[in-house]
């Protein structure tokens, strides 16, 4: 997940093309002391440099070669993939600025493009970036779009179901939970019909009025292998 | 059938990290694999023995002393040299060349920004597999850099391995190693998704209350 | 303590300066630098560890006797690299003159897939590389082994990335039908 700091370094990129160069040697720094070789670190950054000239996040391009080095890709193919999810950041980013964000931060950038890599279209981003109510609600409403489309849901479905809890002014937090409870539900035996339906019939994942209060602030919630959520009985039942 | 015995252009650019225009599937294979092979040896290269810095100071001292000519070399103004960055940066600690030589050791995971959140937005995950035949199991993924030791597995009596990490609230990608070389999807996750490297990633998205599962 | 040097990597040109000044020991820098930035080229462009630490010692040393000729001393790395280059070259020369061609490794013939434990294929690919010539096969590795970029690669030798891009491809295909194992 990106961080402030790649939003704070997209905008600097966008405002001050002659800091690509230092941002450049930052890149290739940090891939070489993770292993990649001088020569691929080198074209990688430049790709990723070029991409930051073009207002697309060039973190995520980092971390794509990363983690191909980290999982014995060859480097043609890494320099092939980082090209590729630039590209994809590109149309991304067009999607998203369609949809009424001017200057889109590199989080949401990225959350589109990994959005339309696992099936969305551009259209379905526009609606969900459209429905946030603020842009820092956007990146997780197309993650969460996106998993519950590759949960079964559909695309149409997911991006309904996102829409929804974000026009009812459910918070982040309701919403990262949507692909949690629509895959309890699944291990339940539920359809992808149902499951939708039970979703928005509920309206949100079933917090508002069987909602604990007081629990999450003294500890980090552990999660054991049986479920945890004990919403308002008949409401979501999906204990073991 | 007709055995192609060179690459295409195609391959080559490909090869050389430039935009290409259409492989098919074989040439792809023949091409990653003779990279592969090629990375495969190189990490198997020994290093030099360093012993021999000492021998060649020894010869060095019975020499006559290197003298500079006519001092014109003082006025040679240093030109700038693209590649000196990278061979600084390559040399700045010792230790790393050790590792072109050596396997590739587990790095421990740097601290992350999750350490710096408040607690709301850092929830406790817990991993599991099951896998009695495996010596070591892992967790890599967005969260930890993607680095194959960070996120070690501890292993049951019924051969399931199982890690409790700290998250931030999100979305993170990621996969179970196995052995430290086979990468495995978590059937849990909340979905897999193409890596862009003709492989999967699994998926989950963690909301404050942790994940839930059945 | 070193004297007359900055900070914890003083750059070539600083060193080379220092020993041309007499401070002789200093030499070391540069010799555990090279040493360790090139070992691996060597050792993959000779094919044999004990030819390629004698290749090594014998460059360092020569360079150290020429350093005077060095013009750039901010250079040294390009410059000793050129030396290193004719010495494992003399190294792969002597090596053929004294192991005949036809006692190395057959690449690729009768292996099939089964075959191929990892041991068989880097013995597959260091026999393959034997058979380049050795402007491909310092091509080969500085690219694939090395890890280098063209551009890097054009600094060290000294020649064009497009000639040796030309190098690169040769190499590749030759590799290609010496390695069979690779289909």
């Amino acid at each position: 997940m990106t961080t402030i700091r790649t939003l704070l370094v997209t905008s600097l990129m966008l405002a001050a093309p002659a800091a690509a160069a230092a941002q450049d040697a930052g890149i290739e720094a940090r891939l070489e002391a993770r292993g990649l070789p001088a020569g691929l670190a080198h074209d990688v950054a430049a790709i990723a440099a070029d991409a930051s000239a073009r207002g697309v996040p060039d973190q995520p391009l980092a971390n794509k070669a990363i983690e191909g080095w980290a999982k014995r890709v060859p480097a043609p193919r890494i320099l092939s993939a980082v090209r590729q999810f630039a590209s994809q950041m590109s149309s991304a980013r067009d999607a998203v600025r369609a949809a009424g964000i001017a200057s889109p931060s590199g989080t949401v950038i990225a959350a589109a493009a990994e959005a339309m890599r696992s099936g969305m279209r551009a259209e379905q981003v526009r609606s969900v970036v459209r429905a946030a109510a603020a842009a820092e609600i956007a990146a997780p409403g197309l993650s969460v779009a996106a998993a519950l489309a590759a949960q079964g849901l559909g695309g149409d479905q997911a991006v309904k179901i996102v829409v929804s809890a974000m026009r009812n002014h459910q918070s982040m937090a309701d919403l990262l939970d949507l692909p949690s409870i629509a895959r309890a539900m699944h291990d339940q035996g539920l359809s992808p019909g149902d499951i939708e339906h039970r979703i928005l019939d509920g309206g949100d994942g079933g917090d508002r009025d069987g909602r604990r209060t007081g629990d999450h602030g003294d500890r980090p919630p552990l999660v054991p292998p049986v479920s945890r959520h004990d919403h308002a009985p008949g409401h979501l039942n999906f204990t073991r | 059938m007709i055995e192609r015995d060179a690459f295409s252009a195609d391959a080559h650019r490909y090869l050389d990290g430039e935009p290409f225009r259409e492989l098919e599937g074989g040439e792809f294979a023949t091409a990653d694999r003779l990279v592969a092979e090629a990375r495969e040896y190189a990490e198997r290269l020994p290093a030099l023995d360093p012993a021999l810095d000492e021998v060649v100071m020894a010869a060095v001292r019975r020499r006559t002393p290197a003298r500079r000519r006519g001092g014109l070399a003082w006025h040679m103004a240093p030109r700038t040299v693209r590649i000196r960055p990278v061979w600084v940066g390559v040399l700045a600690a010792a230790a790393a060349l050790v590792l072109w030589v050596a396997p590739r050791a587990p790095v421990p995971a740097a601290p992350t920004g999750a350490a710096l959140r408040p607690v709301a937005d850092t929830v406790y995950v817990r991993f599991e597999l099951s896998a009695p035949k495996a010596r070591t199991v892992s967790v890599a993924g967005s969260f930890n850099g993607w680095q194959v030791g960070a996120l070690a597995m501890a292993r049951d009596s019924s051969g399931l391995w199982s890690a409790t990490a700290a998250l931030p609230v999100g979305e993170h990608r990621y996969e179970f190693v196995v052995d430290g070389t086979r990468w495995v999807p978590d059937p849990t996750a909340h979905a897999q998704v193409d890596d862009g490297f003709g492989g999967r990633n699994s998926v989950i998205v963690v909301g404050p209350k942790g994940l839930v599962r059945s | 303590m070193i004297n007359g040097l900055s900070g914890v990597h003083p750059s070539d040109g600083d060193v080379v300066r220092q020993v041309l000044a007499g401070d002789v020991e200093v030499y070391r820098i540069l010799v555990e630098r090279y040493r360790s930035e090139f070992g691996r080229y060597a050792i993959a462009s000779v094919g044999d560890r004990d030819a390629a630490q004698d290749a090594m010692q014998e460059a360092l040393i020569r360079a150290f006797d020429a350093l005077a000729t060095c013009r750039e001393p901010d250079r040294f790395g390009a410059w000793f690299f050129r030396i290193l280059t004719n010495q494992c070259r003399n190294a792969v020369a002597r090596r053929r003159d004294t192991v005949p061609v036809e006692d190395l490794d057959p690449p690729g013939s009768e292996r099939t897939d089964q075959d191929l434990e990892r041991g068989e294929l880097g013995a597959a690919l260091e026999a393959a590389l034997a058979r380049l010539t050795p402007e491909q096969r310092e091509a080969f590795v500085m690219k694939h082994v090395d890890g280098r970029s063209y551009e890097e690669m054009a600094e060290l030798l000294g020649v064009g990335v497009d000639a040796l891009k030309m190098r690169v491809h040769r190499a590749r295909d030759a590799m290609r039908a010496m390695m069979g194992a690779l289909r």
